[in-house]
């Protein structure tokens, strides 16, 4: 039959140029929610909500940018929505010291309705939804590198940075040295929540032009895995979100065609990969120690 | 340690999270366990009867509508108990599991893999012609054992590996996704099909109950509550789950490996999973297609924190929050309502709970 070709074939749609490219773009948003979430869980807040403020960012950044006839200001609003939400995060797991697993799940389960609500209300169901203006790939990658840049040489060589790593390992000496664990918290799930939300503006306000309810499709729980692939690292995280979006861009373009690889198999790569990693490096493990725990000076 | 096993690493972050959480679930009294959820339902509903009077309805009229939905329409009852069977199945399991502070979110993959694997067995050339007698328990089995093979990975990566289980179980759910996308595809594609489907379980469908018109899982899940109080207050297994829960430095005094009961609490919240998914093949699509993967198995979580991680509360808190969305079914038809607004005040239920768990938590404290 002429129609099933080897597996070469597939490897050859892998490395192609319009595959890269579009993997590429799969890989913006991804990568910016992973950098957020790198900044909230080296201080030590585990921000199961990434998938929600993802959403609503991309909701702001639509809603806004159709409204304004402007992508950037709806960039820019995205990037707001996100650090609002955030906001709300932090109050729930930092000062209510709540279930930061439970607060993060309900938070994406609140955004997930709510978005659609909102969505439903501001456009009439049944109508098309108005295209918005797109901004082109350039500029988007500027913008993720740029991000990629403040953060890492924040986090590596400035005091913030450390009084946040601080903060997320040994919480109890960060307090004794006189820095305050629950502002800095409370700062870096804003910060890492706004970062997200700019994902989400970005998956919208660039190529796709558009907003469609759950637009996101489970990318703000790749951001996860990929914090955890990458060990809290930023290069490593952008250059996971970068496989993760050519696997995907992989799988988009063999579901067309029928070759010797099921592109299920791409789909599921990015998991295998990440999980493969933490097995490989578990002797090494770069888990900032005091994660996911609430700190109370009375008990510490 | 005498016995010949591999200590466990410590585990990482992220499982410790609720450490401070359910150790205030211990020392809580019965008007926190039931009066924060019950609030907190009453708050999202006053929440959303401004949300209902801003569309410009009467909130009240809105309300007695989605009540008549869910009690007095000819199928609210059997509607609500057959949308609450997959949450409660998969919510009692990962009850168990996080009463031992074993943090799984992979409900939805064992969900998926339990299916599949079931419905695999009961369309194969040679079984599918077998009377229902034979195909309703294979099915079972084989999801029940499909299911809690799949969680049990998490544990061996756990104690073999010290990977977080909140992260390998998420990561799974995934891999159990995009296989469920081959399988439908090529694997146990219905011949013929145009649309990526599986064929119908035909003979494995589940028997509809007499008096209460739902199938045969509801029965399923309620028989699961007692015997599962059963395992949590009256044997041996139970107890060292809640003595792993308190203070896991305990059960090593004790010499009961934690790896063994995460392993156990793992296997059977996987076992519980993967039936809600063969009951809700058998029960209600009667195949796999792409509409499968519902996110049940998120919502399942949910479900059993409201129900404060007890079989009986899980059940209780699945009713209400499938009554709540099967009522405003019938409330949107009669009103006009966004679809997404039933939605919004589940999430809102949960959202109350755990500022008022905080709260709580925080006065009893101090």
């Amino acid at each position: 039959v002429v129609d099933v070709v080897l597996a070469s074939s597939a490897f050859d749609v892998v490395v192609s140029f319009s595959t890269l490219s579009a993997g590429m773009r799969l890989a913006l948003p991804v990568a910016l929610a992973a950098l957020g979430a790198v900044v909230s869980e080296r201080a030590g807040v585990l921000n199961l909500g990434l998938e929600g403020l993802m959403l609503s960012g991309a909701l702001g950044g639509y809603v806004v940018a159709d409204v304004t006839g402007s992508p950037w200001i709806g960039l820019a609003c995205g990037l707001a929505v996100g650090g609002a939400c955030g906001a709300l995060l932090a109050l729930f797991v930092v000062t209510l010291r709540a279930n930061q697993i439970v607060t993060g799940l309900a938070f994406t389960l609140l955004a997930a309705s709510a978005t659609s609500y909102v969505y439903q209300k501001a456009y009439a169901i049944g109508s098309i939804p108005p295209r918005i203006e797109r901004i082109s790939m350039t500029p988007l990658v500027i913008i993720t590198l740029g991000v990629l840049v403040v953060v890492l040489v924040t986090l590596r060589s400035t005091l913030a940075g450390l009084v946040i790593s601080a903060v997320g390992e040994t919480p109890v000496a960060a307090d004794a040295l006189g820095f305050r664990v629950e502002r800095t918290r409370f700062l870096a799930t804003i910060a890492g929540s706004a970062l997200a939300g700019l994902g989400g503006a970005v998956l919208v306000c660039g190529p796709l032009g558009l907003f469609i309810q759950n637009v996101t499709a489970g990318r703000g729980w790749v951001a996860l895995a990929l914090v955890v692939f990458a060990r809290w690292r930023p290069l490593p995280c952008v250059a996971g979100a970068l496989l993760f979006g050519v696997c995907d861009a992989a799988q988009l373009r063999l579901q067309g065609t029928s070759t010797g690889v099921p592109y299920e198999v791409f789909l599921a790569a990015p998991y295998v990969v990440t999980l493969a990693a933490m097995v490989l490096r578990a002797r090494d493990n770069r888990t900032p120690a005091a994660l996911g725990v609430p700190y109370d000076r009375s008990t510490a | 340690m005498t016995v010949g096993v591999r200590e466990a690493p410590a585990p990482p972050a992220p499982d410790a999270v609720a450490a401070r959480w359910l150790r205030a679930d211990r020392g809580r009294s019965i008007i926190v366990g039931v009066g924060v959820p019950v609030a907190a339902v009453v708050a999202a509903l006053l929440l959303g009867a401004v949300l209902i009077a801003v569309e410009g309805e009467n909130p009240v009229a809105v309300y007695v509508e989605v009540l008549r939905g869910v009690v007095v329409a000819h199928d609210g009852p059997r509607n609500t108990m057959i949308a609450a069977t997959p949450l409660a199945l998969m919510g009692i399991g990962l009850g168990v599991a996080y009463r031992a502070r074993v943090f799984t979110i992979g409900a939805e993959g064992q969900y998926l893999i339990g299916a599949v694997a079931a419905v695999a067995v009961v369309t194969a050339g040679g079984l599918r012609d077998l009377p229902g007698i034979v195909l309703v328990p294979l099915g079972l089995v084989v999801a029940a054992v499909a299911g809690a093979l799949w969680s049990a990975v998490s544990s061996f990566l756990n104690a073999r590996f010290g990977t977080s289980i909140v992260i390998s179980s998420l990561l799974l759910t995934y891999v159990a996704s995009a296989f469920v996308q081959w399988a439908i595809r090529v694997g146990i594609k219905e011949p013929g099909a145009f649309i990526p489907q599986s064929r119908l379980v035909e003979h494995a469908e589940l028997p509809e109950v007499p008096v209460l018109r739902t199938h045969l899982g509801f029965v399923l899940a309620v028989a699961v509550v007692p015997l599962v109080w059963v395992l949590l207050a009256r044997t041996r297994a139970g107890f060292r789950i809640d003595v792993m829960g308190n203070n896991g430095s305990a059960l090593d005094a004790n010499e009961a490996p934690a790896a063994r009961i995460t392993l156990l609490v793992l296997v059977l919240a996987g076992a519980l999973a993967g039936l809600a998914g063969f009951v809700q093949v058998a029960g209600v699509t009667g195949r796999i297609n792409g509409e499968f993967s519902s996110g049940y198995g998120f919502t399942a979580i949910i479900v059993a924190l409201l129900g404060r991680l007890h079989p009986l509360g899980v059940l209780v808190a699945a009713l209400a929050l499938s009554a709540l969305t099967i009522g405003f079914d019938v409330a949107e038809r009669a009103y006009d309502l966004p679809s997404a607004l039933v939605g919004v005040l589940q999430a809102l239920i949960v959202m109350f709970v755990v500022a008022g768990d905080a709260l709580a938590s925080r006065r009893t404290a101090t």
